[in-house]
């Protein structure tokens, strides 16, 4: 005895470690947020190109659209087009959709959309780019203002960085005759960018031309252009307007290079609109989403790894052990008296679909009636099996009249009656009208009043979304809860009921008490 | 929350049992799940308590399919009275007993009177195990009807009063006379209406009783005071309970018993999970004496020793007997 004790110690304590240990290390290690209530930003991002078709010939469009690679992670995309062609092709790191038609005419839209969210892990990958690049040749007085230019940037610049920024600078300075003369009157940020590169290519610098999208919602778009060079191991991001070093966290790289955002083949008034609009997402939901691209192999293991159907399912599923465990305490430590010792489980999660304060009625009404049929049988004198066929088939009449009669009603409600499980409605009035009969009409009362009572315990606690989200989340809880459960099998204190019940004793005494006195 | 807590307090120091202990420390120690069908099926117990050489209510036949409940007749015979069990029903559920025939039909102890169809119907519920554990197919059994002995008459309504002992190790620990009431309905189960009076081990005198879970002294439908009764072959019923242990090989039981007014002392069946009311019936909780009972055996077990059924009820009336009052 002493042994099975010390046997079952050891079990509970293995068992609530392990489970407190999986969960801190859920909760510590790959911090995986306690709370549904921590969100990630979600992206929408349409792309709407609008152009004239030429009338015969056949239509190419190519857009640039976003690689990807790196900050962000595409939840989906689509190109929403009729007739056309799509493809998609990647070239020296920008990504390229190709829409082609035979045959189109008139006014011509197309749309891209993309939706995006920030990469939820922070492992990137590595990023490769060139570190020395040949001058761009330039003749005469190009080449003297480009030289003279050059010399103090070198003078104020100690490494690339500085040096860049230094001849953006310098650039940005319009009152130099040798900006002038280079800019030739043209101060647009593209110009200027190209000037930068001119300089920087001269000193063998290596720059590129990066087109971005800002991300705000609601407001019009057109992408900015920023410069970036690669210092070895990672990229710099630069503003052409003032040479200021970084790229804000709000930009989504669209494509780099000089070509422009879209090119038209056999159209005409080519034009791209942006609109952008955000929503949030929980986000362990995100990160499933996003379960191809990330790296969170944390998740492959966890229930967010199951198709989303089957996930719904489960979420109900983890809850039932706590529905089970409400109805341990209630019976165990409690006292308290339902039928059977599941069914009040089962009742709960017919609760679900139909709500609380509904679901009580439907049984209600249900329970009466099939009880007053089941005491009109009872003079029958049939055997149980086809009593019962008979109880249950006019279940499922009566489900489908209040079904029937509260959809007449307008009562949408009514409808979810169905989902009733009906044997158990069966056994339920069964077993009520076998107590009803054996034990008196109070004690059936008590009975179902314990069971209802159970069942909506059970029911609330059970749809606390906080408390799915987290069992579902962290199943090893799970673990603790069998530690619990075990210990209840050993327990041998007295039930809140039987101090009532034995209150008899209490009062010989006291009257004993009384009577010494 | 004090007062619940005070309450638990009291209970405890007086060692009351609860469910829970009673299903950790007694039922789920002694009772193997093996041996729960020699008790939950009474067919069985009969066949083993005649092997035994226990007396028990003379089996008239049994019926195990529907096919044989044409052969009813035939297991009945001349008989006017009997008593139609289910072999595994709880708490006496589905139990039918007639005491008499009027023309062609039968007269219930209860003064009903119902006709063979009735009969019929009722041991085909009992094959399809409307009333037994879990609804399993069952049998049922015809047996003799005791007659209860006329010491009875002043303190009983209608019914068979019985006797429960409980039983652990094979030492009794407790007893108590159960008396039938209108409300029970003929039934000697306390929770069907029935009184428990208990009774002082060593003599056999009745206490004070219970019913609802309360403690009385008098019979609710005949006044009659129920304690200072004088339970006849007091030392039969202490021998018998005694011997079940052996019988049924299951160490925490409670025995029922009945005094038929011919055939003396009958064991009627045996219970793997006797109820807790007793205790109020006594007035005493079953704790200490149960403890005071390993604590028994556990000194035996030293010495590699056993009691025989005499020894342990001697030793049980000794140590619980002559409650002060009695």
């Amino acid at each position: 005895m002493r042994a099975l004790t010390l046997h079952l110690r050891i079990l509970i304590a293995v068992l609530v470690t392990l489970g407190i240990a999986i969960t801190a290390y859920q909760i510590v290690v790959l911090g995986i947020p306690v709370t549904e209530d921590e969100t990630d930003d979600l992206w929408n991002i349409d792309a709407k190109v609008e152009f004239v078709a030429n009338p015969k010939d056949p239509v190419k469009i190519q857009m640039f659209v976003p690689p990807l690679a790196r900050d962000y992670i595409s939840l989906n995309e689509s190109f929403i087009s009729n007739n056309y062609g799509v493809s998609v092709n990647r070239i020296d790191g920008n990504r390229k959709v190709t829409w082609s038609a035979r045959r189109a005419t008139g006014k011509q839209t197309l749309y891209y959309r993309l939706v995006l969210t920030k990469r939820y892990s922070g492992e990137k990958p590595k990023v490769k780019g060139p570190v020395f690049r040949d001058s761009i040749a330039i003749e005469g007085p190009e080449k003297i203002a480009a030289e003279a230019l050059l010399a103090p940037i070198r003078q104020h610049s100690a490494d690339v960085e500085t040096f860049i920024t230094e001849a953006i600078k310098r650039v940005n300075t319009f009152s130099d005759d040798n900006v002038k003369l280079l800019l030739a009157g043209d101060t647009s940020t593209q110009n200027k960018a190209r000037v930068t590169e001119l300089l920087l290519s001269i000193a063998h610098v290596p720059v590129e031309k990066v087109h971005t999208i800002r991300l705000v919602a609601d407001q019009p778009q057109t992408p900015e252009l920023w410069m970036r060079s690669f210092n070895g191991k990672e990229w710099l991001y630069f503003n052409p307007d003032n040479g200021e070093q970084g790229l804000p966290s709000d930009r989504l790289l669209w494509w780099t290079g000089d070509e422009n955002l879209i090119t038209v083949e056999g159209g005409k008034k080519a034009t791209v609109n942006f609109s952008l609009n955000n929503s949030e997402m929980n986000a362990i939901r995100l990160a499933k989403l996003t379960d191809a691209n990330t790296d969170a192999d944390f998740l492959e293991y966890s229930l967010y790894g199951l198709p989303l159907q089957t996930q719904q399912t489960f979420m109900i599923m983890v809850m039932i052990p706590i529905g089970v465990l409400v109805i341990l305490i209630l019976r165990n430590l409690i006292g308290l008296q339902t039928l059977g010792t599941f069914t009040p489980v089962l009742i709960a999660l017919a609760f679900r679909e139909t709500q609380l304060g509904f679901g009580i009625a439907l049984f209600t009404v249900i329970t009466a009636l099939g009880l007053s049929l089941r005491s009109y049988l009872e003079h029958l004198k049939l055997q149980m099996l086809p009593r019962l066929s008979v109880v249950l088939t006019f279940v499922v009449v009566l489900i489908a009249a209040i079904s029937l009669f509260s959809h007449k009603l307008g009562l949408e409600r009514g409808l979810s009656v169905a989902l009733f499980p009906m044997v158990i409605l069966t056994m339920t009035i069964e077993r009520l009208s076998i107590t009803w009969e054996e034990r008196g009409s109070g004690h059936a009362m008590k009975v179902a009043v314990g069971t209802l009572f159970a069942a909506s315990l059970a029911h609330i606690i059970m749809s606390v979304p906080e408390l799915t989200y987290f069992v579902f989340t962290f199943p090893a809880v799970l673990l603790i809860l069998v530690g619990f459960m075990l210990a209840m099998g050993r327990y041998r204190g007295y039930r809140l009921t039987e101090l009532m019940r034995f209150k008899a004793f209490l009062k010989e005494e006291d009257a004993a008490r009384e009577n010494a006195k | 929350m004090i007062g619940w807590w005070k309450t638990w307090k009291a209970l405890e120091a007086r060692g009351i049992m609860g469910i829970n202990r009673r299903n950790a420390d007694y039922v789920l120690k002694y009772n193997k799940r093996s041996l729960y069908p020699v008790v939950d099926d009474k067919i069985i117990t009969k066949e083993r308590a005649i092997r035994a050489g226990i007396h028990v209510p003379e089996m008239y036949g049994i019926i195990s399919t529907e096919k044989e409940i044409g052969r009813l007749d035939e297991i009945i015979g001349g008989r006017s009275d009997f008593v139609i069990k289910p072999a595994q029903g709880a708490g006496g559920d589905g139990i039918l007993v007639i005491a008499d025939r009027f023309e062609d039909r039968f007269r219930t102890i209860s003064g009903r009177i119902i006709s063979h169809e009735e009969i019929e119907h009722q041991v085909s519920s009992i094959l399809t195990g409307l009333y037994s554990l879990g609804g399993h197919r069952d049998r049922a059994l015809i047996e003799y009807r005791v007659t209860p002995d006329q010491i009875f008459k002043s303190i009983s309504y209608e019914g068979v009063p019985d006797i429960r002992i409980i039983v652990l190790m094979g030492y009794p620990v407790m007893a108590m006379l159960r008396l039938p009431t209108r409300q029970s309905g003929g039934k000697a189960n306390l929770h069907q209406g029935a009184i428990g009076v208990g009774v002082d081990l060593a003599t056999g005198v009745t206490l004070k009783g219970t019913w609802l879970n309360r403690i009385i002294n008098k019979h609710p439908d005949t006044t009659n005071a129920v304690d200072g009764v004088q339970l006849p072959n007091w030392d039969g019923f202490m021998q018998l309970a005694a011997q079940c242990y052996e019988l049924c090989g299951l160490g925490y039981i409670g025995v029922d018993m009945v005094l038929d007014q011919d055939k003396g002392p009958l064991i009627l069946e045996l219970n793997a999970r006797p109820g807790l009311n007793i205790q109020i019936a006594n007035d005493c909780g079953l704790t200490h004496r149960a403890q005071a009972v390993e604590e028994r055996l556990q000194r035996l077990a030293l010495n590699g020793e056993q009691d025989t059924p005499q020894q342990r009820v001697k030793f049980v009336q000794e140590l619980f007997g002559h409650v002060p009052g009695a």
